[in-house]
């Protein structure tokens, strides 16, 4: 099992009047594409946020890969995670945005001068795969937002890891760059069996990309099943 | 409460009327506060006059000593800058609402506020006191002076840095250092690189304000001159002064403005 939420609750919330998480469960199996639906303040963001430790958590246990999640270092290496908007540092080339997928993987006193040669190649492969060779040196908050997506997702895939979760990766973005990002995803997931779980909002997206849908109302899972005919069940949720 | 901003929203143009009162009560309590005789002001016109015709034309014989004590100025700006930009780091860091802990915030808050509330003028005869007259005085007295502001700024330029982008480094597993290094320094140099250079500019115009307590630099010569009413040669020492900030204010625009689009 990739991922295991036993009856995640997040602490009260007193502007929602309850917890943002209010007793979450679920399982992922590894190799599976999950998309999570749900409302604006449903709690989508919030789950994918507890995933990498970054929400504390009330009560419930949270297992990646049969390992307890904890704050520390080590336990978040297995997960990448694709922020709405890139999460990019927009004052750093592209390389090094991409480089830094890398730091948790390297002491502090070695990347202190930079990033060793091995990983500098590693990180031009990626942004290559993505087309984004010429723009490695390019200011981050320069290239469009598309090409910011594919830099977040080089940057998560430089860790290696075998869990993608992201955020909303396409809110901002045109049609097109939207089903680059979304085609990206999709492969990672077909070629490289790896687990991917990606907050939606577009229904049809989902149907199209993923395996299943997990709904989310008001901090509870309501829905969590096949992706097809979600029109249905998420008329039926609210 | 909710009457009473209901009763604002409905009726704009009273709420308008009322706010434009309190604004007029609060200039009229400021001016009978100050007690200005308006017949005492006309009276002193000629004096006016006359004190500035007293500066024209510059003394230009002095123009070496001129340029001599404005590079004191402008080395007690550069070293006091530094000083105090060096000194403000920790202590914004420390204040920083999205990096330290809630005592130590109030602790560097308390600090920043402490060194902001003494005038320059004052850190100016402190160091003086324990220095002696001269140069490294003043420099000592703007140092400390400038952490005061640049804390400020520089805690208000850490904490406008992106949360995404320093939970995408803390998801990645990077250590304090590490985000400290790739994700908070990078967008916060420009911006902090900016203030730096306005504190400079600046501690250049207050370096010629502590000349008046003998703290060295240019207002030094100038305050002597005044007192000795040399007055044209105090005007050759602010003509120099107003040359160089003009060039000093451009550059560093210019600079500022780089930076920012960075």
């Amino acid at each position: 099992m990739a991922i295991e939420c036993e009856n995640l609750e997040t602490p009260y919330s007193a502007s929602l009047r309850r917890p943002i998480l209010n007793g979450i469960s679920c399982k992922i199996k590894s190799g599976e594409f999950v998309a999570l639906l749900g409302l604006n303040g449903a709690g989508k963001s919030t789950l994918l946020r507890a995933m990498v430790g970054l929400v504390p958590l009330q009560q419930g246990i949270l297992r990646i890969n049969g390992v307890a999640m904890t704050r520390n270092r080590a336990s978040r290496r297995e997960v990448g995670m694709l922020f709405q908007g890139g999460g990019l540092i927009r004052q750093l080339p592209a390389i090094e945005n991409v480089l830094c997928g890398r730091l948790g993987m390297l002491p502090a006193w070695q990347t202190l001068w930079g990033f060793p040669k091995r990983d500098r190649r590693l990180a031009i492969d990626l942004l290559a795969q993505f087309g984004l060779k010429d723009q490695a040196d390019q200011k981050t908050g320069q290239l469009s937002g598309g090409q910011q997506q594919r830099v977040a997702i080089a940057r998560a895939l430089i860790q290696n890891p075998q869990i993608l979760l992201a955020d909303e990766p396409i809110t901002g973005l045109d049609i097109m760059a939207a089903k680059q990002v979304m085609d990206i995803l999709s492969d990672l997931h077909s070629q490289k069996g790896m687990t991917i779980v990606v907050v939606l909002h577009d229904l049809s997206l989902a149907s199209a990309y993923a395996e299943r849908a997990i709904v989310l109302d008001a901090g509870r899972i309501v829905y969590d099943g096949a992706c097809h005919n979600l029109q249905s069940q998420f008329t039926r949720s609210n | 409460m909710k009457h009473f901003s209901s009763f604002w929203k409905r009726y704009p143009l009273i709420s308008r009327l009322f706010v434009l009162c309190a604004v007029i009560l609060a200039y009229g309590w400021a001016l009978q506060g100050l007690k200005v005789d308006l017949k005492l002001l006309k009276d002193s016109w000629p004096y006016v006059t006359d004190f500035i015709l007293r500066l024209w034309p510059p003394n230009l014989e002095i123009l070496d000593i001129a340029i001599l004590r404005l590079i004191e100025t402008i080395q007690m700006s550069l070293w006091g800058t530094t000083i105090g930009a060096i000194l403000s780091l920790p202590i914004a860091v420390f204040s920083a609402r999205n990096l330290a802990p809630g005592w130590l915030q109030l602790l560097a808050n308390l600090l920043q506020n402490a060194v902001r509330s003494v005038p320059s003028i004052v850190l100016g005869l402190l160091f003086v006191a324990a220095t002696g007259l001269g140069a490294p005085a003043g420099t000592l007295a703007l140092g400390i002076y400038t952490i005061g502001y640049l804390g400020k700024f520089y805690q208000e330029a850490i904490e406008s840095v992106d949360p995404r982008s320093i939970e995408s480094l803390q998801v990645s597993g990077a250590s304090w250092l590490q985000i400290a290094q790739y994700g908070i320094l990078p967008q916060v140099l420009p911006l902090g690189l900016g203030y730096t250079l306005y504190m400079f500019e600046y501690n250049i115009r207050a370096a010629s304000v502590l000349g008046v307590v003998g703290a060295g630099g240019i207002g030094f010569e100038l305050v002597n001159y005044i007192r000795g009413f040399e007055y044209t040669k105090a005007t050759t020492m602010m003509l120099v002064l107003l040359v160089v900030v003009t060039l000093i204010d451009a550059l560093s625009s210019k600079l500022r403005q780089r930076l920012e689009a960075m």
